[in-house]
């Protein structure tokens, strides 16, 4: 305990912290420049400067640590004139244009001046001249109004770990500039954007658009990009967002964000926004009313069921869509439409090895914290790049590297590339027998578990008929790190779930997890896969991961919905693709989707949709899949609406509404709408009602409120009780992957700055990355004649498309990587698929490639 | 180490610090390994007493590294070598060659199961470098700025490991110790400060050059027995005794003892020992102005009174030099040297500060007659 006397107040402290921070929990504020809550201490500005008894010189609180019996005074007479001083110093280069510059209002070398600060100049000489740079499309750079406080470059350096700017030049010379000189080239988080704490790094989303003290709502909710759910603040006037900021220490993202969910917002404001619902008359998509719109709808469904029965009806929900959202869309196609058909685009990856690892291991296997990953000794990466994935998660296998955490990757991730320790590359589509591998040599170290007996059949099996050692590089050294590791953390994305037999890694992924008591995070894309399967958007279990076929749970909520559920098993997403193509399933109703664009081989997809009598697709935008559908409602999406989202960690947080939208309807509210003219009624207030029906009805979200989720910390498994799952289907042990002898594969980029419909209408993400690249190793780039920016033609068995290179050097393998995020030129356009018999995700593995200059 | 402690030795680099107290702390410090660095910089205007033991009598200070790589339990030695002395580059490098041929450096010198390896590592030519931290960053490959303190570099230093970092002549001068004993050692010189000391002496003087005397030798009698006095019959004006950095001394407050206590009370700082003498013809303004330049320039931009404190004052000093001072110049500059004094991340700042201080201190009416008549009464 250390306790030390501030301005003749005792402070007690519980650990060790500097001054300035002591003076803070003492209700004391020192002014600062150059120190910010989250970084380093620096120590540059010195207008922290305190008296210190028995220190001769003023002391700078922010790098002092207070120590037992200190006594210190934070104001004087002669410290005033100190700080008055520095902020003369501060001012005699810096432009003063205030009246032209954005920060203004927010700036904090305005408030210091303001209070501590001199009246008038005695700087008669000639100031620094420095433009102002927009050679960046995205930042504008002022070094007239920098104060060299260097919190922008260490945070890229210590928080995001970039790297990418710095302060270049020396005294008076010094200014910040990014190591590419003109343009940033960065990952585009913005949080050096988000520390400046003068006009210095500017967005020019919304430069000279508005000013801080204008903005007439201000909400603080989560972003509607990816998995991890972060919190953020979107300021709005006019009813228009006018940008999108953290807030520091806030969320699960600690007041960071990335590219996408700050720069990411504009899609909402895009002139593309559906306005009305539109109505196929005579094959052509014409502007409707709801009324129409929704009688046909009802009409055409209830027509089907009457016909062809329920089954022949199926619905496909949305990882981007609200837990209530989806709840409702579930329930609407079971007791409304009378079918079990109804899943989603995350079978492709999330939902499948999601339900395979439960099976395995227990429910909330997958549940973690991200926070957790700090503390790791070991994190083993697998499957995809987490920094890119879900950047955040990723900057906490950055920071666990900074600790001193082993960071181990199996295949590819180019942004762990600079905190890896050890990295191993198999040849292409051989990950999953380096995972066996593993998990057979782990297993023959630690022995079974007895905790799981499935399990450690499984492994046993596996064992047994396991034959031989790999015989690639750094594979010891990672088994030997595994089974050295006091605590270890495993990151798995999707990339191995969608391969021709995936559950063989999801197995092998579960077993290590197992014996190694790891901590599992799933990689997840969307904002909401994880909610979308325990609101019940899966065709085998109902809200709260409740089996289908346990009567018990089955006539509970048959109670409580009013009505039978209907018995015949449902079918999977591609279940529902291939009933679509041989007639069993007749219509199609699709909440906040685009299928023909993001799952693979869209041709396919898109006969598999044209062959259906009735699809109705609810969205913001006429995509791929809207246009090819009967009926197009208008919905309302992110800040428009209301509603609560379960992220990667399986934390329940609240999505806040921020504008009123001119047009659209919030989802669960045209669903109910349908509902009720077929007869069956729901009639919701509003979204936090639907919350307390499903905390109602399902066992898991028992007594869940608004209020509770609303502050942020709503964990699994809240107050509700989890299932103890039970193994259904052990690894089939299929023959170990074909010889693959082709010069080059093409697999799916994920890249940081796109997500796919919703990006692609972000023109911020558009300018940082305007096109799709295809992503080569520079030897293999050699080899073919190929530079950077060269076009290329990419042919594969299913189609071709042209594309410029790009070199990566961070590929180690065959491999080359195209991402899926723009229109008529996605990598699913070039890519067929086989069904993993398990998890009936997609195998998408050795599409050979040929590639042509042009 | 208690041969050292016992000699009393402190550190030549211009802060004193008792060297044997230095190695204890970073010898009580359990992490390995630990660096030494020999501080080469030798950046301070004025100063050039490291130059001739780099030069010619390289071994010399190979020899004290490996004593002190010995006594610390460092096997690592660094040479961070000014980067303006590439003569003295080739010289090193061919002694620690030989020095490897001949087993005096290597993983078992001598046979005596001591390792000890030494490299010299150029600087890019910044006088921050020479201030330990900043060198410690820049011999990491970072951008030469000092570190907060603490830690000290004892404790975490060059790669976040305990480090030395000890002046070439504070090196040099352990051979001697060890041969002839800290006992002895401690007689010579000053009693608080004992030991030789390298001056090196220029400007007006009849003989600049290096000389080595005992610490505590009477300044006057540096510049007027040592360096035969004052040039082509010139009055002596002033004496900045340690290095730029250091406050100047008028004509009448040179006599003194040099060594790190008793300049202090004589109003200035014995610094690095480099003697910088001048004459009556000599405008004090455009000394103060040229130093301010130095300073500007090298300031490294790291603390806010530093980077634009020396930036104001050079334009003022500018101004007031080529005879376009104001009334109440004198006073802003007063105002920007004593905000910026002791209120700087390191000396650097203070160092600026204090020769504007100490000009006016002493010469204010020289600036007075510059802002009066607009020109200096020197007409140079
Ligand atoms: C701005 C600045 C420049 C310095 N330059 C040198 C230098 O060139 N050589 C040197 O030995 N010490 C220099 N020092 C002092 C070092 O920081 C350090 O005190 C010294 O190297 C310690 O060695 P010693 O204990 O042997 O004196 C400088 C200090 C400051 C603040
Ligand atoms: S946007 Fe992010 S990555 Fe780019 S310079 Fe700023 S902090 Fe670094
Ligand atoms: S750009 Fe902003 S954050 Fe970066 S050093 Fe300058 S003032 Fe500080
Ligand atoms: S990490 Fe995910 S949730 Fe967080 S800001 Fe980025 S896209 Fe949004
Ligand atoms: S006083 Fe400040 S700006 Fe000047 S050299 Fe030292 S740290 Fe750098
Ligand atoms: S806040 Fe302490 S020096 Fe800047």
């Amino acid at each position: 305990m250390i306790t030390l006397t501030i301005n003749d107040k005792e402070v007690t402290l519980e650990k060790p912290v500097s001054v300035l921070e002591a003076a803070r929990q003492a209700g004391i504020k020192i002014p600062t420049l150059c120190y910010h809550e989250a970084l380093k201490p620096y120590g540059g500005c010195r207008l922290c400067v305190v008296e210190v008894e028995r220190m001769p010189k003023l002391q700078t609180a922010c790098t002092l640590m207070a120590a037992d019996g200190m006594v210190v005074k934070t104001e004087s007479e002669g410290i005033s004139k100190v700080r008055r001083g520095i902020l003369e110093f501060l001012l005699i280069n810096h432009p003063l244009d205030c009246p032209y510059c954005d920060k203004a209002g927010e700036c904090e070398l305005q408030d210091l001046v303001n209070k501590y600060g001199p009246t008038v100049g005695r700087y008669k000489e000639e100031k620094r001249k420095v433009p102002e740079s927009h050679k960046d499309q995205i930042f504008a750079r002022n070094m007239e109004r920098c104060v060299v406080c260097t919190r922008c470059v260490r945070m890229c350096n210590d928080q995001q770990g970039a790297s990418a700017i710095s302060i270049m030049g020396r005294g008076n010379h010094s200014r910040m500039e990014p190591f590419s000189s003109d343009s940033f080239n960065c990952e585009y988080c913005g949080n050096c954007l988000t520390v400046c704490p003068v006009g210095a790094i500017l967005s020019r989303l919304y430069m000279h658009s508005f000013r801080p003290w204008q903005v007439d709502n201000e909400v603080e909710t989560i972003c509607s990009y990816c998995g991890v759910g972060c919190s953020l603040v979107v300021q709005v006037r006019d009813e228009s967002i006018k940008r999108v900021i953290p807030r520091t220490g806030l969320g699960v993202n600690r007041g960071l964000l990335c590219s996408r969910g700050r720069f990411g917002y504009e899609y909402i404001n895009s002139q593309d926004r559906l306005t009305t619902p539109l109505v196929r008359k005579n094959g052509k998509l014409e502007q409707s009313t709801w009324s129409e719109a929704l009688h046909i709808v009802a009409e055409r469904l209830s027509g089907i069921k009457r016909t062809d029965g329920g089954s022949a009806i199926a619905g496909i929900g949305s990882p981007r869509c609200s837990n209530e959202d989806n709840y409702v869309f579930q329930k609407f196609i079971r007791m409304a439409c009378g079918s079990n058909n109804i899943d989603s685009i995350s079978r492709t990856g999330y939902a499948a090895a999601q339900k395979y690892f439960e099976e395995l291991l227990g429910q909330g296997i997958t549940t973690n914290l991200i926070e957790g990953l700090k503390n790791s000794e070991v994190i083993f990466v697998v499957g995809g790049d987490p920094t890119a994935v879900n950047p955040i998660l990723g900057l906490s296998i950055r920071e666990a590297s900074r600790r001193g955490a082993k960071i181990v990757v199996l295949g590819n991730a180019k942004g762990l590339d600079r905190f890896k320790t050890l990295q191993v590359v198999p040849p292409v589509f051989r990950e999953m027998e380096v995972l066996e591998e593993l998990l057979v040599g782990v297993s023959g170290v630690k022995g079974a578990r007895g905790e799981k007996l499935d399990v450690d059949k499984g492994i046993r099996m596996l064992s047994d008929t396991y034959s031989g050692s790999m015989d690639i590089e750094g594979i010891e050294e990672l088994k030997q790190t595994l089974l050295n590791s006091p605590s270890t953390s495993i990151v798995f994305g999707m990339d191995l779930v969608q391969r021709a037999n995936g559950h063989r890694a999801v197995f092998a992924i579960a077993g290590l997890t197992y014996l190694l008591e790891a901590r599992l995070y799933l990689l997840s894309d969307r904002p909401n896969e994880q909610g979308l399967i325990d609101a019940g958007c899966v065709p085998d279990m109902l809200p709260g991961g409740r089996p289908l076929d346990i009567h018990d749970f089955k006539r509970k909520f048959e109670t409580e919905w009013g009505g039978p559920i209907p018995e015949e098993d449902g079918k999977t997403l591609f279940e529902i693709i291939e009933g679509a193509r041989n007639k069993s399933v007749k219509a199609l109703y699709i909440m906040g989707d685009n299928p023909v664009f993001n799952l693979p081989d869209a041709q396919y997809i898109k006969e598999a949709l044209q062959a259906l009598d009735f699809l109705v697709v609810q969205d913001l935008f006429l995509s791929e899949t809207a246009q090819l559908a009967d009926v197009v409602l208008p919905a309302l999406g992110w800040t428009e609406k209301t509603g609560t989202y379960t992220n990667l960690e399986r934390r329940i947080q609240l999505q806040k509404k921020a504008v009123n939208a001119g047009s659209g309807m919030e989802d669960w509210k045209i669903i109910s709408e349908v509902s009720g003219k077929m007869g069956y009624k729901m009639a919701y207030s509003d979204a936090e009602d639907i919350m307390d029906e499903i905390a109602k009805v399902s066992p898991l979200y028992r007594d869940l409120t608004y209020r509770e989720i609303s502050k942020g910390n709503c964990l699994w498994p809240y107050h509700g009780e989890p299932l103890r799952g039970e193994i259904h289907e052990l690894p089939a042990m299929v023959d170990a992957a074909s010889d693959f002898r082709a010069d080059f594969y093409l697999a799916l980029e994920k890249p940081l700055f796109h997500s796919g419909t919703l990006s692609r209408r972000s023109p911020a993400l558009m300018k940082i990355c305007p096109e799709p690249t295809l992503k080569i190793n520079g030897a293999a780039a050699r080899k073919l004649g190929l530079h950077e920016g060269n076009r290329v033609q990419v042919t594969t068995a299913a189609g071709s498309s042209e594309v410029p290179v790009s070199i990566d050097d961070t590929i180690k393998d065959n491999k080359v990587l195209l991402s899926n995020n723009f229109e008529g030129q996605g990598l699913f356009s070039l890519l067929t698929y086989t069904l993993d018999p398990v998890t009936k995700a997609p195998g998408i593995e050795g599409c050979e490639v040929r590639l042509i200059k042009i | 180490m208690e041969e050292i402690k016992r000699s009393g030795l402190r550190g030549r680099g211009g802060a004193g610090f008792p060297t044997g107290m230095k190695w204890s702390f970073a010898k009580a410090d359990p992490k390995f390994p630990k660096y030494l660095l020999c501080n080469a910089d030798e950046g301070e205007p004025g100063t050039f007493k490291d130059r001739p033991i780099l030069e010619k009598n390289p071994h010399l200070l190979i020899e004290g590294m490996v004593i002190s790589g010995y006594v610390l339990g460092s096997e690592y030695g660094y040479i961070y070598l000014r980067g303006e002395y590439p003569a003295a580059a080739d010289i090193l490098n061919a002694a620690i060659k030989q020095a490897y041929e001949a087993n005096y450096l290597g993983d078992n010198i001598n046979g005596k199961g001591v390792k000890f390896h030494l490299a010299v590592h150029q600087g890019a030519g910044a006088y921050i470098c020479g201030e330990e931290t900043a060198l410690i960053e820049s011999i990491e490959g970072k951008k030469g700025q000092p570190r907060n303190k603490p830690p000290f570099p004892v404790n975490v230093g060059a790669w976040s490991m305990p480090t030395i970092v000890n002046n070439v002549e504070t090196l040099s001068n352990l051979p001697y110790i060890i041969e002839i004993g800290g006992e002895a050692y401690s007689n010579i010189g000053s009693k608080e400060c004992p030991g030789p000391k390298l001056f090196c002496v220029s400007g007006h003087v009849k003989k600049p050059g290096v000389y080595e005397l005992p610490m505590g030798t009477n300044l006057k009698d540096i510049i007027y027995i040592h360096a035969g006095g004052i040039r082509d019959g010139g009055k002596l004006k002033a004496v900045i005794p340690g290095g730029i950095s250091t406050p100047v001394l008028p004509a009448d407050a040179i006599d003194c003892a040099m060594d790190f206590v008793a300049m202090p009370k004589a109003g200035s700082m014995l610094g690095s020992g480099a003697v910088i003498v001048m004459d009556d013809s000599v405008c004090m303004v455009r000394v103060a102005y040229r130093a301010l330049k130095f300073f500007e320039h090298e300031s490294c931009g790291k603390c806010v009174p530093c980077r634009e404190g020396t930036d104001w004052l050079r334009k003022v000093l500018a101004r007031v030099e080529k005879g376009k001072g104001k009334d109440g110049d004198i006073e802003l500059l007063s105002d920007i040297a004593e905000i910026m004094m002791g209120r700087t991340f390191c000396p650097l700042g203070d160092g600026a500060a204090g020769v504007v201080m100490g000009m006016i201190k002493h010469f204010k009416n020289e600036f007075e007659e510059h802002i009066k008549n607009g020109r200096c009464a020197l007409s140079c």
